[in-house]
């Protein structure tokens, strides 16, 4: 923290110095950014860099104004039309939309933070230019600016345009989604037609209030937990399901490892959501499972034995909390483990041999191998991968969207806040926003989300690559 | 005589363990080739086989199924994603791995928090900035979502990058090669494993989303749909009971291409971890 | 193969009605437009006095191609008859070129769609008539401020409209009214007498060893039970709903339904399951709950045994009650933000016309809201018509707010279940989940 706020003093101690002993060039370059350069011979970065400003300029002001304007208020002219019976068209008023203006006074925004740090940036660059020209030292050429391009500059290169697909497709709409959480975004504001504005925290304190009627809280701790439960489970029942399988495969008294190994990852060649929507089917309360079971006799046995309750079909695979929860775990284990398999399989044969032979000599028992050094040396490659894999298992929608749809909750006060006992916060989300056009709380709980993510991200990676042991494996 | 007994249980708990892993995928394929198009729910095997729903998938497009131009449509999308994201995974994790900048480590923690915001909220978010590019409705669009935010599934490639020894690159360095040369010349070759892996995943994507794609594809003509979007739509309740099998062909059908994917590139993706090209 | 042979002469026979419905329809409209457009024209525009005809105005100003954009049920029969009805809207207004497409998108999810982008829904689109309160309160809806071919609160039953109005303005074209549900049964099983109470029904298929079936975890048809006896379920102006299902009488009908559901003859099954029970050929299903859209499939399966009548009564209190239901309605409903309001006005009049909805009958088995076409001879034929009929008077208008079904859905399955023991708490419970604020 101290070194970040140390970060930003030197930043704008060498913006001022940079200003301060400015010369022409340099102070007119506050003006016009390409100024320095053309000072300096540098004429094509000096007319780059002025088109930039110049477009930048044009953007904001023919693009992002009209939006920013009303970002304080998120527009003001709700929509009337009035239709002409006669000649059948109707007319439109000039209306706000509350969702585009909060949009693009976002990208707008976003457009400015950018140009001013490229600014600020600038200033410095020029003023460094100054320096060597004192100095009598070489100025790059254009040719050469663009070499470094490839050689020490090579990042930039390599950096700008996945750079520029996450801000468009990734932090814009993030920020939009943040932004949200503080407005009345729901289904009696919903634009193009009707307009919704800021609120300031009402929502975040809609989501702990645990009265009969808004029970959001009572939903959002249980979810919370089944959230992170789930995602402890499903990342370490696969992983080490993975880890297992391959070791049995890969065992030197195995046959065919090429055939064992290609039935499983035959699973993985069919899309996921076919997949899971087929078991779906197959494990449904008259599903084909349930079917047999009945022919069977199994679903009347489970009766007597007052494990399923009466007035069940069939046992409740993924339609009872229990059950489903369960069931969606073995699910999971049953998609993620081909791939763990693969992965494994890899990294194992990587083990350095002389470490196993010695163990072996010693006189440890495989079991002692597995927990002493082969597990450790996964987790040393794998680590980080099993946080972002807990990560992401925390927005796992497919799985648990897919699996339990139609499923209805026995809870009613889980029912009375549009979730599920088997709901991750992110389907929870998903239902609030596509059935219900909640969109106001289904940000606050994106938020929680976040939350809940970066701490376990934070704990993970601080203990995982502590030190900067990246350069330890090169 | 015990060893003998040992191994033959090993493998006979492998079959169990295969068969239960097959027993959905031989569900699939049994009911494609099922005569009775809804759902089975009494009889594990079709009481009666037919050819007719590859041949209603492939070749008689209706009102609902319109596959091989779903095929089509994912297929573009799914062959530029890969390529796309490939490229942009390679850059960012050589850029964060083999390159030192002043603004490396903020970009990296600034990645991963990104990475933890649940995307599904900020869809709409999504969509609105694709529809003021006037790209709704167009597999430009829909490339451009997939692919555009790859570069943040860097971090697996960057660790493998990080075992490259220093020591080669540092060598070509002194012969005077730049970092576009290493990149090109000895990274990318040394990173076959790699390669395959982010070409497998990303390729994949776009066959399995749906959510996305449904929102961003405003068209209800089946023609512009993807796969996804179009096998998920005939598990509609009003459709169910008339193309089930149908689904359950295009599943089959649909694990053709991945399967030739990964049938090529297994070899790499197992071998290729394991080859000894990792650790000099 | 019997089977096969069989729904190909269907198919055969469906489609020659189609198209002998078509034909017919075709020389009635074309003749008619000219006489027939301008005087209800006239008679519709309330404070217009143009003397000129508005369709030919409208005609007049339109230059180049009409782009018109259609969504309307996913199932290929109905898309075909669509596509029919297109056509004959094409040839009505043969001076204008038009480029119509039409879209798969089911009625039920159609909300959902349009509320995501609505400037990028279709001008014109089918949906179910319970989200109207949901389209009309985003503004998706053009309301139907002047009719230009017929008028659709004349023409269309006094149910329909209604369900198409939101405080009195009509916001949408009735297209069909029977998307609601009644009583299929096999008639070889289950006399006449049988269906008339649940008490009956159950007793019968237990004697008969068949099974009686109807989606009580399913919050649509919850609300007949509970409706039936007397509770009440409305919804505010807010959106939030007014429920007083917790009283006495509440609690009895819980009971009641705790009582049939735990009958070895009941079973609680979704309309899909149920339908794949039918298509696999072997479903010990005799009666079940459902709607004129699995008409087919269920006649398919009893034969000649098929037939509908209207709910049975239910033991509450120890009196008979009849058991309620909701009415459902399939709407027609012009995009506000259509490009062409005025082709697309024209376009869900002619898509909801008494012609238009004979054709749909006839290819999909869906009755018409039209009171004429409603009471035609071949529809008044359907059993499942006719028991829809039957139903009517006990049926209630589908107008509640969102916040009904979740909370219902698990009253629902916890009764079906049986696994309620206190039945007041858990109406109490229901209740303030039905009630709370809409926000």
């Amino acid at each position: 923290m101290k070194n970040f706020l140390n970060g930003i003093k030197n930043y704008f101690k060498e913006f001022g110095t940079a200003v301060a002993k400015g010369d022409f060039w340099t102070k007119s370059s506050l003006l016009v950014m390409g100024m320095g350069y053309f000072g300096r011979g540098q004429i094509i970065k000096g007319i780059l860099m002025t088109l930039i400003e110049i477009g930048v300029i044009l953007f904001t002001a023919l693009f992002s104004v009209p939006y920013l304007a009303k970002f304080g208020t998120l527009g003001t002219v709700q929509r009337e039309e009035v239709f002409d019976a006669a000649t059948m068209t109707k007319t439109v008023n000039d209306y706000d939309n509350s969702l585009l203006i909060l949009l693009f006074s976002v990208v707008g925004m976003l457009v400015l933070v950018a140009f001013v740090l490229l600014y600020l940036n600038n200033i410095k660059k020029v003023y460094e230019l100054q320096v060597l020209k004192e100095k009598g030292k070489h100025i790059n050429s254009f040719v050469e600016d663009v070499k470094s391009l490839f050689n020490g500059n090579f990042h930039i290169t390599l950096l700008t345009l996945p750079s520029i697909g996450i801000l468009v497709f990734t932090v814009v709409p993030l920020i939009f989604m943040i932004c949200v959480a503080f407005t009345n975004y729901d289904q009696n504001h919903q634009p193009p037609t009707y307009l919704f504005t800021w609120v300031g925290l009402k929502n975040f304190k809609n989501l702990f209030t645990n009265s009969m009627t808004v029970s959001f809280g009572y939903a959002f701790v249980r979810i919370l937990a089944w959230t992170l439960i789930w995602a402890v489970l499903a990342t370490f029942t696969t992983y080490i399901g993975g880890i297992l399988l391959a070791k049995f495969i890969n065992n030197e008294r195995t046959k065919c490892k090429k055939l064992w190994r290609t039935l499983f990852v035959v699973t993985i060649a069919i899309p996921q959501f076919v997949t899971l929507l087929l078991i779906n089917k197959m494990f449904s309360d008259n599903g084909i499972i349930n079917g047999l079971a009945n022919q069977w006799g199994i679903v009347d046995a489970l009766k007597e034995a007052g494990i399923i309750a009466q007035g069940q079909n069939g046992i409740p695979f993924l339609s009872q909390p229990g059950w489903a929860h369960v069931m969606i775990v073995l699910i999971n284990i049953w998609v993620g483990v081909p791939y763990q398999m693969l992965i494994a399989t890899g990294i194992l044969m990587n083990i350095p041999n002389d470490q196993l032979e010695s163990a072996k000599i010693d006189g440890a028992t495989e079991f002692q191998i597995f927990w002493k050094i082969t597990m450790p040396y996964m987790l040393f490659i794998t680590g980080p991968s099993l946080i972002t894999s807990i990560v992401s298992n925390i927005n796992n929608f497919n799985v648990i969207y897919l699996l339990t749809n139609g499923y209805t909750t026995p809870n009613p006060t889980m029912a009375n806040s549009q979730a599920k006992e088997i709901d991750l916060l992110v389907t929870w989300l998903f239902t609030l926003t596509n059935d219900y056009s909640n969109f106001k709380m289904a940000s606050v709980i994106g938020i929680f989300v976040f939350i809940v993510c970066a701490g376990i991200t934070l704990i993970g990676f601080t203990n995982l690559i502590k030190g900067d042991r990246e350069e330890e494996f090169q | 005589m015990k060893k003998t007994i040992k191994l033959i249980i090993r493998h006979i708990v492998l079959a169990l363990l295969a068969l239960f892993w097959l027993i959905p995928i031989i569900w699939l394929v049994v009911t494609s080739f099922s005569a009775h198009k809804g759902l089975a729910t009494n009889n594990f095997f079709p009481k009666q086989w037919s050819f007719d729903n590859y041949v209603q998938l492939l070749t008689r497009p209706d009102t609902v199924c319109n596959f091989p131009a779903w095929f089509k449509n994912s297929m573009i999308i799914g062959v530029a994603c890969c390529i796309i994201s490939t490229i942009f995974v390679l850059m960012v994790a050589y850029a964060m791995s083999c390159m030192r900048f002043k603004a490396r480590k903020p970009l990296m923690s600034f990645m991963i928090i990104l990475g933890m915001f649940p995307g599904v909220l900020s869809m709409i978010a999504v969509y609105f900035v694709l529809r003021e590019m006037g790209l709704t409705d167009s597999l430009l669009g829909l490339i451009m979502i997939y692919s555009a935010g790859s570069g943040m599934g860097y971090l697996i490639c960057k660790g493998f990058f990080d075992t490259i020894p220093i020591s080669l690159r540092e060598s070509a360095k002194l012969e005077g090669a730049s970092e576009f040369t290493i990149f090109t010349r000895i990274v990318i070759p040394l990173s076959k494993p790699i390669i395959v892996y982010t070409v497998i995943n990303s390729f994949l994507a776009p066959w399995m989303d749906f959510v996305m794609a449904r929102l961003m594809i405003k068209s209800k003509n089946p023609a512009d749909w993807t796969v996804a979007i179009g096998l998920f739509n005939m598990l509609q309740k009003t459709l169910i009971s008339e193309y089930f099998s149908v689904f359950c062909a295009g599943g089959v059908v649909v694990a053709i291409p991945i399967s030739i994917l990964f049938v090529i590139m297994q070899k790499f993706y197992v071998e290729g971890i394991t080859g000894g090209a990792v650790k000099g | 193969m019997k089977k096969k042979v069989l729904s190909l002469m269907l198919v055969a026979a469906m489609t020659a009605t189609l198209f002998a419905g078509c034909g017919n329809k075709d020389e009635g409209t074309t003749n008619n437009t000219p006489d027939t457009q301008a005087p209800a024209a006239e008679d519709s525009q309330a404070g217009g006095d143009t003397a000129e005809d508005p369709i030919a105005n409208l005609i007049a100003a339109t230059e180049g191609t009409v782009a018109l954009d259609l969504w309307c049920s996913e199932t290929p029969a109905y898309q075909e008859v669509m596509a029919q009805i297109v056509e004959n809207f094409k040839q009505t207004y043969s001076e204008v070129d038009f480029d119509i497409t039409i879209g798969a998108q089911s009625e039920a999810e159609c909300k959902d769609r349009v509320l995501e982008d609505v400037t990028a829904a279709a001008d014109v689109y089918v949906f179910a008539d319970d989200q109207v309160t949901e389209l009309v309160n985003a503004g998706a809806l053009q309301p139907v401020e002047a009719t230009y071919t017929y008028n659709p609160s004349e023409t269309n039953s006094a149910g329909a409209v209604d369900a198409a109005s939101v405080d009195g303005k009509l916001y949408a074209y009735p297209l069909t009214a029977s998307n609601g549900y009644f009583l299929f049964y096999d008639s070889t099983v289950f006399s006449e007498e049988d269906v008339q109470s649940w008490d009956a029904l159950l007793a019968k298929a237990n004697e008969a060893g068949v099974q009686v079936g109807m989606e009580m975890s399913g919050a649509w048809y919850l609300y007949g039970m509970f409706s039936g006896a007397g509770c009440t379920l409305s919804m505010n102006e807010d959106q939030s709903n007014s429920c007083d299902w917790n009283n006495e009488t509440g609690v009895a009908v819980a009971e009641a339904c705790a009582k049939i559901a735990a009958d070895p003859a009941f079973i609680n099954i979704t309309d899909t399951d149920f339908s794949a029970k039918l298509a696999e050929g072997d479903c010990n299903i005799k009666a079940y709950v459902d709607g004129t859209w699995r008409s087919g499939d269920i006649q398919a399966a009893y034969g000649d045994g098929y037939a509908a009548t209207k709910l049975p009564t239910f033991t509450v209190n120890g009196a008979q009650v009849q058991q309620g239901s909701y009415a459902g309605y399939k709407l027609v409903g012009v995009n506000a933000y259509s490009e062409n309001v005025g082709w697309s006005m024209l376009l869900a009049e002619f898509i909801s016309n008494e012609a238009s909805q004979l054709a749909i009958f006839e290819a999909t088995g869906e009755g018409p809201a039209n009171t004429v076409a409603g009471s035609s001879e071949e529809v008044m034929a359907s059993p499942a018509i006719a028991a829809l009929v039957a139903q009517s008077p006990y049926a209630d208008p589908q107008r509640v707010g969102g916040k009904y079904w979740d909370p219902a859905a698990t009253l629902g399955k916890n009764l079906a279940e049986g696994t309620v023991t206190d039945y007041q708490a858990a109406l109490d419970e229901a209740v303030a989940g039905i009630t709370a604020p809409a926000e």
